[in-house]
């Protein structure tokens, strides 16, 4: 036998489909209103009621947290009535579910990138918005975590003991991010990066890499005089210093000469 | 004023009333009325405001609103016909009167005549056309996609008969009943080749793969027609006999034509040319190389048979990337370029200029990883092989390919490698996008064994993260996405048996260097269910721990690994019968260091590569230093500490034959040794030779299970020797022919056959690694990301084993490996 809502979906009766689907969605209970939604929005295109039963049919999948669905259906509510009242607030949420669905900055971040872009159209679109202030806050925090996604990724090649991947890779993001709050500690990783590149490079190469280090010091304590990292970084420069000497005396005892090593260069 | 402007007309009547519409003057007007007319099931305010026409709103008319209006209502794919007319116009105001033919629309699609399977395919190829108009536009539609369908299956004859029936159950809709006769499939009669001088009739029809004629001794490919295929073999038919320095060689006109209700004829007219050959070879623009080193590697030589496949391959593609392209490519030149070009050609002689452009040496400059929707960046990260820095170079975008499959959490063809160099300064960002598979698996399974049902449920997760433990937040549903792998399995018939085991792995342990941590546990137990105080128990029990650490190492290249493991395992006996000692505990604390290769290209289905792996596991010799007189030791105390040394070697090698058909050539050899005479070989650790190789309740003496098809279950022993304690030295080899069915994502599919041989010894005085068991066979693996690889084979042992009549000769198996890339 068949319960009450088996029979009503199987009907034809679509006032009656309508009626419970609302009901079903006040009672909060948003799976079975679904099932109802699912089928009466084919069966209502093109008529009058079918604004409504769009913006509850979007608010379902939003409450059920299918965010995918929910997003699609807000942003489909918001370009087929565009002049309806509910129409800034579909296009906000739209945003919102993209928002909701940018995951930990160590994955991939398609959807915030997509989140960024929806949020700031929704603020051309309705500057006057009282959202507006949120869809701001919304960027700034997606923003956070591209910064932060870019600051990790460059500090692993430093774990890993890639030296040299690791100060072009925190070159790099602080070019994409010239503002980040990860500015100070990455300039300072950055002399570390290239301070262990050098010590690891063969002898040839290190006087070189250790200037390199220590020219990236300089630009640094200019920056950030007061820098909480300013006592390892000058300990840097001054074990850079130290390295050259060192260097300098492995390659004459081995017989190497700088005059050599110039010609070699030329 | 003209009637035929596509979407603004004014209505006849009207005609006299208001100016000459012009689109390039048009005018504005505030909208007085819109009026429908043709609707009657759906609500006209509804497709007012669908048209965006809003009245009292100013529009331009004709512009950008009114041929909107109609777009948007033409997007409903409601109407059979859109138009938007002018009523009448009075000063500034503007009357539409808006014409739609409403048609009713498709409800359902039926289909008659055809099998389920089919139904079922063509039902999905026709799914958006639910809802949808009926019309003859839908029904021309309809009736291509099916014929298109069943063209491509071979049947070139299909008849489709369309109807629509009104239906009861909905307003304004209509039943679509399609009728489909499919007829025969269509087969190929004869191939008729006309302008051929050099090439045999019979050597054309070769070259084309999958268009043959029909014949009653060909049992596969037996001749259907299928209109792709046939196209792919005239390119080939082409390109092979272009390959034979026929590079003039082309198709100058062909036609299939019916020849009877089952088959088709089908004509080839050639050009066939004369045959060429390679003249002078000369390299132009190349500036890092020198000419003398490319042609070494491109190998071709004066008066050469003209190929332009050979060519090719030396030029730019040969497998082993040993090309002139790679020897660029691999050094940072990826904008380079090679374009052979025919300067003279006399009577039937080619000479050929390469053409360099070498451009500028890349260096990488950023790494990019999209598309790891659970597996965290630097997961994927740190197994990448181009870094920022470094030189581009082919051969480790490939590396990095097979580093990224190894990990096991990605599709496998899936992945998408893109380099996007940036000329303005010489570097290039790479960019990889992976995209996840399921990689858990569960094993839940009632088997059969010792005579009761065994009950077993085993999770194995291969993406876990153990510092998520405790974050609610990161369960999906489980924490996920640091790449390492956690598995908990419980094997249980009640009280006769119990096992449990735990392990845990890192694949780089601390996060800097690829050092692999790995802890496992486990408790076993074997009993014949009576209590603990019964005389009459009998009973074993085997608990275990071990510690492992492995690297890779960078010498002598980077595919070779070491790793240590500490295992320590007690046994406890209680009347165990039928083995070396009854009762006692022993203990077994042993270190074992493992040095292996593996270079196979994929875990599931290797097309090349090599594995290999050597062993050695030794115990103290406590014997030589505890004082004790092993002569007149009761076995319990004799084997109160086990001592031995342990030797295997293993090695696979994986080689592709001919198109998929994948060789896979095998060898290994064991050796248990011991340290004292008078103590005499352990009782555990050793081998067991026979069968499917599956892990039974062998491993609760310690003994390792190694399959031979074609005979039972540990049944390959030295004559006279009990199967139930397992030999100490063993050999195996495996000849083995593997064609895959299907490599999808959701399922791998090969079949196999094989020939193998293994034996067991006593002593190593009596090794003879030629004297061996053998066996031939046939089986199929399918591997589901969930439940892991199964396997079924039959194989025929050749060799009878003495006083064990049922070993040998025909024997099925199956199997289940959790573990991939394995020896068995």
């Amino acid at each position: 036998c068949k319960s009450r809502f088996e029979k009503l979906r199987a009907s034809t009766d679509v006032a009656k489909k309508y009626q419970e689907a609302i009901r079903l969605y006040n009672k909060k209970d948003y799976s079975k209103a679904l099932v109802l939604f699912d089928d009466l929005v084919q069966r209502y295109r093109g008529r009058a009621e079918s604004e409504d039963l769009y913006y509850y049919y979007a608010y379902t999948n939003y409450k059920l947290k299918d965010y995918l669905s929910a997003r699609y259906h807000f942003k489909t509510f918001a370009d087929t009535y565009p002049s309806s009242p509910k129409a800034e607030e579909c296009r906000f949420l739209a945003a919102y579910c993209y928002y909701l669905e940018s995951p930990n900055y160590s994955l991939d971040q398609d959807n915030t990138y997509k989140a960024i872009e929806a949020l700031q159209l929704f603020i051309n679109l309705y500057p006057k918005s009282e959202r507006v202030a949120e869809a701001s806050k919304l960027i700034a925090d997606l923003r956070d975590k591209l910064e932060r996604k870019s600051f990790e990724n460059a500090k692993l090649f430093l774990d890993i003991g890639d030296y040299q991947a690791a100060v072009i890779a925190f070159r790099n993001s602080a070019k994409d991010f010239p503002d980040t709050k990860y500015a100070e500690e990455m300039e300072y990783l950055t002399i570390k990066a290239q301070y262990l590149y050098a010590k690891n490079s063969l002898e040839t190469k290190q006087e070189d890499r250790y200037n390199e280090a220590i020219d990236e010091y300089e630009r640094f304590i200019e920056r950030y005089p007061k820098s909480a990292f300013a006592k390892e970084a000058l300990d840097l420069k001054e074990a850079s210093l130290k390295g050259i000497e060192q260097t300098k005396a492995t390659l004459a005892a081995y017989g190497y000469k700088n005059k050599e090593t110039e010609e070699d260069e030329q | 004023f003209s009637q035929q402007l596509p979407t603004l007309r004014s209505s006849s009547s009207s005609q006299s009333q208001h100016e000459d519409l012009d689109y390039l003057n048009p005018k504005e007007y505030v909208i007085g009325g819109i009026n429908i007319n043709g609707v009657e099931y759906l609500d006209k305010s509804v497709l007012i405001t669908i048209s965006k026409l809003q009245v009292g709103e100013r529009i331009l008319v004709p512009g950008d609103a009114t041929s909107d209006a109609v777009k948007n209502l033409w997007a409903q794919g409601l109407f059979d016909d859109v138009a938007l007319l002018i009523n009448r116009t009075s000063n500034d105001t503007v009357y539409f009167d808006l014409n739609l033919a409403e048609r009713p629309r498709v409800s359902k699609i039926v289909l008659k005549g055809l099998s389920k399977s089919e139904t079922s395919d063509i039902q999905e190829k026709l799914s958006n056309q639910k809802g949808k108009i009926v019309n003859e536009n839908l029904k021309n539609t309809v009736n291509s996609i099916i014929t298109k369908h069943f063209a491509d299956k071979g049947y070139l004859y299909t008849t489709v008969n369309i109807n629509a029936i009104k239906d009861t159950a909905d307003a304004n809709s209509r039943i679509v009943n399609v009728t489909v006769d499919k007829k025969n499939k269509v087969k190929v009669h004869a191939i008729n080749f006309d302008g051929n001088k050099d090439f045999s009739d019979a050597r054309l029809k070769k070259f084309m793969k999958k268009t043959h004629e029909q014949a009653w001794y060909k049992v596969f490919g037996s001749g259907k027609f299928m209109r792709d295929k046939y196209e792919e073999d005239k390119e080939k038919l082409i390109a092979k006999m272009r390959e034979k320095g026929y590079r003039d060689a082309e198709i100058l006109d062909d036609s299939v034509y019916r020849y009877n209700d089952k088959s088709v004829n089908i004509d080839i007219k050639l050009n066939e040319g004369h045959k060429y050959y390679f003249g002078n070879v000369t390299f132009a623009g190349n500036a890092k190389y020198p000419s003398t080193l490319l042609h070494q590697i491109l190998k071709i030589e004066k008066g050469e048979v003209y190929s332009e496949a050979k060519l090719e391959k030396t030029l730019r593609s040969s497998p082993s990337s040993n090309d002139v392209s790679s020897l660029y490519l691999n050094d940072g030149y990826l904008t380079f370029n090679a374009d052979p070009v025919q300067t003279r050609i006399y009577n039937d002689t080619v000479d050929l200029e390469i053409r360099i452009y070498e451009g500028p040496q890349y260096t990488i400059n950023k790494v990019i990883l999209k598309g790891n929707e659970l597996t965290n960046d630097r997961v994927v990260l740190r197994e990448i092989r181009t870094r920022p820095g470094q030189k581009f170079s082919k051969d480790m975008l490939v590396r990095s390919q097979r580093q990224i499959v190894q990990l096991g959490n990605f599709d496998e063809q899936k992945i998408d490698i893109k380099p996007i160099p940036n000329p303005a300064d010489g570097t290039v960002d790479i960019q990889y996008t992976v995209v996840e598979k399921p990689s858990d698996q569960i094993e839940l399974s009632g088997g059969f064994g010792g005579g009761r049902v065994i009950g077993t449920l085993g999770l194995t997760f291969n993406n876990f993260s153990a510092r998520n433990l405790f974050n609610l937040k990161a369960y999906k549903p489980l924490p996920k996405g640091d790449g390492q792998k956690l598995s908990i399995r419980g094997q249980t018939n009640g009280k006769y048996y119990q096992s449990y085991s735990f392990s845990f792995s890192e694949p780089w342990f601390g996060g800097k260097k690829p050092i692999y941590f790995g802890i496992s546990a486990f408790t076993s137990l074997q009993s014949n269910g009576l209590s603990n105080s019964n005389p009459n128990l009998q009973k074993i029990r085997l608990n275990g721990l071990t510690f492992s650490l492995g690297k890779q190492l960078k010498w002598p290249d980077d595919y070779f690994r070491i790793d240590y493991a500490a295992n320590l395992q007690q046994f406890k006996l209680r009347n165990y019968r039928g083995y070396l000692f009854e009762n006692g505990d022993s203990y077994d604390l042993s270190l074992s260091q493992v040095l292996s290769r593996n270079s196979v290209d994929a875990p599931i289905f290797p097309t090349s590569g090599s594995n290999i792996k050597f062993t050695v596991q030794a115990t103290l010799p406590y014997s030589s230093f505890n004082g004790k007189n092993y002569n007149n030791l009761s076995t319990s105390d004799k084997y109160k500490f086990a001592e031995y040394h342990k030797w295997k070697f293993e090695s696979q090698f994986f080689q592709k034959i001919y198109g998929k058909l994948i060789l896979k050539a095998q060898a290994q050899f064991g050796f248990l040794g011991y340290y004292s005479k008078d103590v005499g070989q352990a009782p555990f650790g050793r081998f067991k030779l026979g069968g499917d190789g599956l892990q039974g309740f062998d491993f609760l003496q310690g003994s390792e299970v190694i399959g031979l098809r074609g005979y039972s279950n540990n049944s390959v022993v030295p004559e006279g020797a009990p199967t139930s304690a397992g030999s100490p030295i063993f050999n195996k080899y495996v000849l083995e022919l593997r064609h895959p069915v299907t490599l999808g994502e959701s399922a791998t599919v090969f079949v196999l056959a094989f020939a193998e041989g293994g034996n067991t010894w006593n002593k190593f005085s009596e090794f003879n690694p030629f004297n061996v068991k053998r066996s031939v066979g046939v089986g199929a693996r399918i591997f589901l990301p969930i439940f892991g690889l199964l396997g079924i084979d039959y194989g025929y042992g050749f060799d009878a084993i003495p006083g064990q009549p049922d070993a040998n000769k025909g024997q099925f198996h199956f199997s289940i490996a959790q573990q991939l890339g394995g020896f068995n």
